[in-house]
């Protein structure tokens, strides 16, 4: 079952990884930035901005499935990870700089992340009318 | 951020927690019903509708923020809007601020803050 939850949150990552870097490489692509039909056109005729699509279609689909099966705090928290490889690809791909503020700031942001995914673990804990059926509730069954 | 990224940023912000809100709206409304009743009841309101438009809005707006600033500050940048949804839900839908949400919500922030006036 660990496996089965490291695949699906990697795949997810995975998805949402592309739709971004194809986002990016869309918007690039699409400049300059003058929102009119032409904008849209350059947009809509760019092969990444169907990469886009297909990455949100995936990740959609993918956190469907897991939802089903792992409890939603830890998953919102996997899902949000995606900030640290986007990151990764960011300086990789369009040689962006991580300067200090961004590491700390993205530091922050991930550790306010796992903050709310421990609410959410805590809440589903408190409501003990509606029992866990993921088996990896962090108390033990009375 | 120039003035334009700013905007963009804004903008994203009020048309994702406006889709978000318009979706919970949608899908706390006949919950009574069976699934497929439910389905039907949703399609025929405004809620889901807007939610749809909210999200197709979106899609550009993120893309003329991404062509104002670096992949990596527009991801960070964007992590705002969990937290407002969580302010949002919590005026509109009577959501729980417990101390772990509000412990998230002012960390995140407080990156954002940092990313944002690193740029």
């Amino acid at each position: 079952m660990k496996r089965f939850y490291i695949i699906g949150f990697l795949t997810l990552m995975a998805f949402d990884t592309l739709a971004q870097i194809s986002f990016k490489y869309t918007a690039m692509d699409a400049e300059p930035l003058t929102f009119d039909a032409a904008w849209f056109l350059r947009i809509l005729g760019n092969p990444w901005v169907y990469g886009a699509l297909c990455g949100y279609l995936g990740a959609f689909v993918i956190w469907m499935s897991l939802l089903r099966h792992a409890p939603v705090g830890p998953s919102f928290a996997a899902s949000h990870l995606e900030l640290v490889s986007v990151a990764f690809f960011s300086v990789w791909l369009f040689n962006e700089p991580l300067t200090v503020p961004k590491i700390a700031g993205g530091l922050l942001i991930l550790l306010g992340v796992l903050c709310l995914a421990k609410g959410e673990e805590k809440e589903k804990v408190a409501d003990a009318s509606v029992p866990s059926c993921s088996g990896a509730s962090p108390q033990p069954p009375l | 951020m120039t003035p334009l990224a700013l905007f963009l940023w804004a903008l994203n912000m009020a048309v994702d927690t406006g889709g978000q809100l318009s979706f919970k709206a949608a899908a706390s409304q006949g919950v009574e019903l069976s699934p497929l009743r439910h389905w039907k009841f949703m399609f025929l309101r405004p809620w889901i509708w807007l939610g749809v438009c909210c999200y197709a809005g979106e899609f550009f707006v993120w893309l003329a923020f991404l062509s104002q600033v670096p992949l990596s500050s527009g991801i960070m940048l964007g992590s705002i809007n969990i937290v407002v949804i969580m302010l949002a839900g919590r005026l509109l839908f009577k959501e729980k601020l417990t101390s772990w949400r509000v412990a998230g919500i002012l960390l995140i922030t407080l990156g954002v803050a940092l990313v944002g006036l690193g740029e």
